[in-house]
C-alpha cells in the first residue's frame, strides 16, 4: 500500500506532536495552580496527534480506490523562480545587519526584480536600477525621517 | 451614543487623522485593484507605517485600506476577469461581461456606488450593535469565552474547501505556535529546547506577516510565467463611455431589498469569525440570484449581480469590525492585523474596548463611515490611474512589498529575531500551502491561543468540575453549536464527495 503526499504530512506532524506531548508530560506542576504547564499544551497535542493520524489514515484509504490518470494536471507552475525567491530573501535577511538597510535594500530589490524577469534592454535596467534605489530611499526617508521608526544599521557600512 | 459619533467624525475630520484616513484608502483601492495583491497583503504593508503614528491615525489608516481594497478589488474584475481580491471574486461574474458589452464604465461605478451604499448601510449596523453586542459579551465568564473560541475555530476549520481534517490540524498548529514560550500562568519555559531565540517565544505579526504575506507573495511567484486570467480579452487601457452616475444609483436605489439584503448578508458572514469577504461576495450573489425575478440574466452582465457582490463585500468589513470591538476576536486575516497594532499600541481589545476607549471606538466608527466618500473621491479623481494599475507586472511588486514586509517585522521592537521568524514562517506557511493546509484557521488559532489557555485554566481554577463548560447555558450552547458546525461540514464534505463521483463519467 502506497502513502502520498497527504499521508507523509499526516506522520511528519503525527512525530512532531508525539514528541512535544512527551516533552509537555515532563514539565513541572506548579504547587498553587490546579493545573500545570503542561495541560494545555497536551491538550493541542492530543488533538493534533489525533486528527494528523486521521490524515494518514485517510490519505491511505484514498490511495485503494485507482486515481484518474492526469485528473491532477494543472497548469505549469515555476517552482525554480520560488527557490531562488526564497535563496534571494534570505540573503538579504543575512546582510541586512551587516550592510544596513540602505544597501541591502538596492541590492535585493534589484537582485529579486532581475531574477524574476531579466531586464532585455539598457532602458529597462535603468528602470530596474531606479525602482531598487526609489524604494531603499523612499521608506528610509519615510520610516527612519518621517515616522521615526529606526531601521537596521550594517556592521561593515557603518550606517 | 450620537454625541460620541459627532465627535468621533468631528476628530476624524483633523487632518492628522484625515491624511492617514486618505492614504491608506488610496492605498486600500490599488492593492485591491492588483490582481495576487490581497487586502491582508495590502494591510500588512501598510502596518509598519502605523507603527510612528498615533493609535487611532493608524487604525484609521488600516480601516481606510480595509474599505479601498474591498472596493478596488472589483476594478480588475470588470476589465481582467479575474478579482483584484477574492473579497470581489462575485463581482467578475458579472461585471466583465457587462464590461465587454461595451459598458466598462457602469460595470464599474455600479460596483463603486454599491460598495459606499452597502458599507454606509453596514456602518449604521456597526454603530447601533457593537454596543450591546459587548454589552452580552461583558457577562461571559471564562467558559464562555473558551467556548465561544471554540466555536469560533470550529467554523473556520469546517469551512475550509480543502479537507476538513486539514482545517483542524491547521488549528492545531496555530495553537501550538502560542504555546511555545512562557506559560501565562507560572512563567515556565515551555517547548524552547533552551533556544534564546524562541525563549520568549513568537511574536504574533511576525508570524502572521511571514505566513500570510510570504506565503502568498511565493504563491504568486509560481504563476509568473503563466498569462493572466484572460487576459487575451482584457481590457486593460480601455476608455470609459459616458454615462449617468445619477441613473447608475437610480439602478441601484429602485432595488431597496437587494441592496439591504445583500448588506445584511455581508454583515452576517462578517461578523463570523475569520470568514473573509469572498464568502460573503459569493453568498450575497447567490441570494440575489434566488430571490431575482430575471435569474436567466445573471452571469451575463446583470446588474443585481454586481449590486450585491459590491454592497456585501464593504458591509462585511463592518460586520469584521463589530467582532473585535465587542469580542476581541478578529473577524478575518485584515482584522487580525488590526488586533495586532493595536497590541503594539497597548490597548485591550475587547468587551471593554468601547467603555474604555471610547475615543478610538467612537473613531473607528467614523473612519469607517468617512472612509466611504474618500474612496468615492479618489475613485473620482484617479480612475485613469487605477485603470492602468491592474497591470502592474508582480516582478516589481514582489520585491517591494517583500521589503515592507521585512520593515514591519524589524520595527516592532528594533531586531532581527523578528525577521528571522518572518522568514521561517515564510517558508513555513508555503509547504502549508503546497500541502493544501488551509491558513486562515492557522492565523485564528494564532490569534487566539493565548485566550483560550487564560480562559480555560481561569475557568477550573475558579471550578475545577469540568461539566460547568457544557451545564453553564451560554457556554453549552456555543459548545453545542461548535459540535453541530463540525458535523456539518463533515456532512457537507460527504455529500460534495458523493456527487463528484456521481459526476465522474465512466469509461
Amino acid at each position: 500500500m502506497s502513502i502520498g503526499r497527504d499521508g507523509i504530512a499526516g506522520l511528519v506532524l503525527l512525530a512532531i506532536s508525539l514528541v512535544l506531548l512527551v516533552k509537555s508530560f515532563q514539565l513541572p506542576s506548579l504547587p498553587i495552580v490546579p493545573v500545570g504547564p503542561g495541560f494545555y499544551p497536551s491538550i493541542v497535542l492530543s488533538f493534533m496527534a489525533t486528527a494528523s493520524a486521521l490524515l494518514v489514515l485517510q490519505d491511505l484509504l484514498k490511495r485503494r480506490t485507482p486515481a484518474v490518470a492526469g485528473a491532477d494536471e494543472g497548469p505549469r507552475r515555476s517552482y525554480g523562480l520560488v527557490v531562488i525567491a526564497f535563496a534571494i530573501v534570505g540573503a538579504y535577511v543575512v546582510l541586512l545587519p551587516l550592510l544596513g538597510f540602505r544597501v541591502a535594500t538596492v541590492l535585493f530589490v534589484g537582485a529579486l526584480q532581475a531574477a524574476l524577469g531579466r531586464p532585455q534592454t539598457a532602458r529597462q535596467w535603468v528602470v530596474l536600477a531606479a525602482i531598487a534605489l526609489g524604494t531603499a530611499v523612499l521608506s528610509y526617508f519615510i520610516f527612519e525621517k518621517y515616522l521615526l521608526v529606526l531601521l537596521p544599521r550594517g556592521a561593515w557600512t557603518g550606517f | 451614543m450620537l454625541d460620541l459619533l459627532a465627535n468621533g467624525l468631528v476628530n476624524i475630520a483633523q487632518w492628522k487623522y484625515l491624511l492617514p484616513l486618505l492614504a491608506g484608502t488610496f492605498v486600500g483601492v490599488i492593492g485591491g485593484s492588483l490582481p495576487g495583491v490581497t487586502i491582508t497583503m495590502t494591510v500588512i504593508v501598510v502596518l509598519p507605517f502605523t507603527y510612528g503614528l498615533d493609535p487611532l491615525a493608524g487604525l484609521a489608516a488600516m480601516t481606510g485600506v480595509y474599505v479601498g481594497g474591498s472596493t478596488g478589488g472589483l476594478i480588475a474584475c470588470c476589465l481582467l476577469g479575474i478579482p483584484g481580491s477574492p473579497a470581489s471574486i462575485a463581482t467578475t461574474f458579472d461585471g466583465f461581461p457587462m464590461a465587454r458589452n461595451g459598458e466598462p464604465g457602469r460595470a464599474i461605478w455600479l460596483g463603486v456606488w454599491a460598495s459606499v451604499w452597502g458599507g454606509l448601510l453596514g456602518a449604521f449596523f456597526l454603530v447601533f450593535l457593537t454596543g450591546p453586542l459587548a454589552a452580552i459579551a461583558l457577562e461571559f465568564g471564562p467558559w464562555e469565552y473558551f467556548s465561544l473560541f471554540v466555536l469560533a475555530m470550529a467554523m473556520v476549520a469546517g469551512l475550509t474547501e480543502s479537507s476538513l481534517l486539514k482545517g483542524l490540524i491547521s488549528t492545531a498548529i496555530g495553537l501550538l505556535i502560542t504555546v511555545v514560550g512562557h506559560d501565562p500562568i507560572g512563567s515556565v519555559p515551555r517547548f524552547t529546547f533552551g533556544s534564546e531565540f524562541i525563549g520568549s517565544g513568537f511574536s504574533f505579526l511576525p508570524v502572521l506577516i511571514g505566513i500570510f504575506a510570504f506565503a502568498q507573495i511565493m504563491t504568486d511567484l509560481e504563476k509568473l510565467n503563466q498569462p493572466r486570467g484572460q487576459a487575451a480579452e482584457s481590457l486593460i487601457g480601455v476608455r470609459l463611455e459616458r454615462f449617468s452616475h445619477l441613473k447608475v444609483n437610480l439602478e441601484i436605489f429602485k432595488q431597496p431589498f437587494l441592496l439591504a439584503w445583500s448588506t445584511i448578508v455581508g454583515l452576517i458572514i462578517g461578523i463570523l469569525p475569520a470568514i473573509g469577504g469572498s464568502a460573503s461576495s459569493v453568498m450575497a450573489y447567490d441570494q440575489a440570484k434566488k430571490f431575482s425575478k430575471t435569474p436567466e440574466r445573471f452571469g451575463k452582465g446583470h446588474p443585481e449581480g454586481i449590486i450585491a457582490s459590491e454592497a456585501s463585500n464593504n458591509a462585511n468589513v463592518s460586520g469584521s469590525l463589530m467582532t473585535i470591538m465587542a469580542f476581541g476576536i478578529p473577524g478575518d486575516a485584515v482584522t487580525a492585523v488590526m488586533l495586532g497594532a493595536m497590541t503594539i499600541h497597548g490597548i485591550q481589545s475587547g468587551p471593554l474596548f468601547i467603555s474604555q476607549n471610547p475615543d478610538i471606538a467612537y473613531g473607528i466608527y467614523a473612519a469607517y463611515i468617512l472612509a466611504h466618500p474618500c474612496m468615492l473621491l479618489i475613485c473620482f479623481v484617479l480612475m485613469p490611474l487605477m485603470l492602468r494599475v491592474t497591470s502592474v507586472r508582480m516582478a516589481v511588486l514582489a520585491p517591494v512589498v517583500l521589503v515592507l514586509c521585512v520593515v514591519g517585522a524589524y520595527a516592532l521592537n528594533n531586531t532581527m529575531q523578528s525577521v528571522y521568524v518572518l522568514l521561517m514562517f515564510g517558508v513555513v506557511g508555503y509547504v502549508l500551502v503546497k500541502l493544501g493546509f488551509p491558513l486562515a484557521p492557522l492565523i485564528l488559532g494564532l490569534i487566539l491561543g493565548d485566550q483560550i489557555e487564560i480562559n480555560l485554566v481561569r475557568a477550573i481554577m475558579t471550578d475545577a468540575n469540568p461539566w460547568l463548560f457544557l451545564t453553564r447555558p451560554i457556554s453549552g450552547l456555543l459548545l453545542l453549536a461548535a459540535a453541530a458546525s463540525v458535523v456539518l461540514a463533515i456532512w457537507q464534505h460527504l455529500r460534495h464527495r458523493n456527487r463528484v463521483a456521481e459526476e465522474e463519467p465512466d469509461f
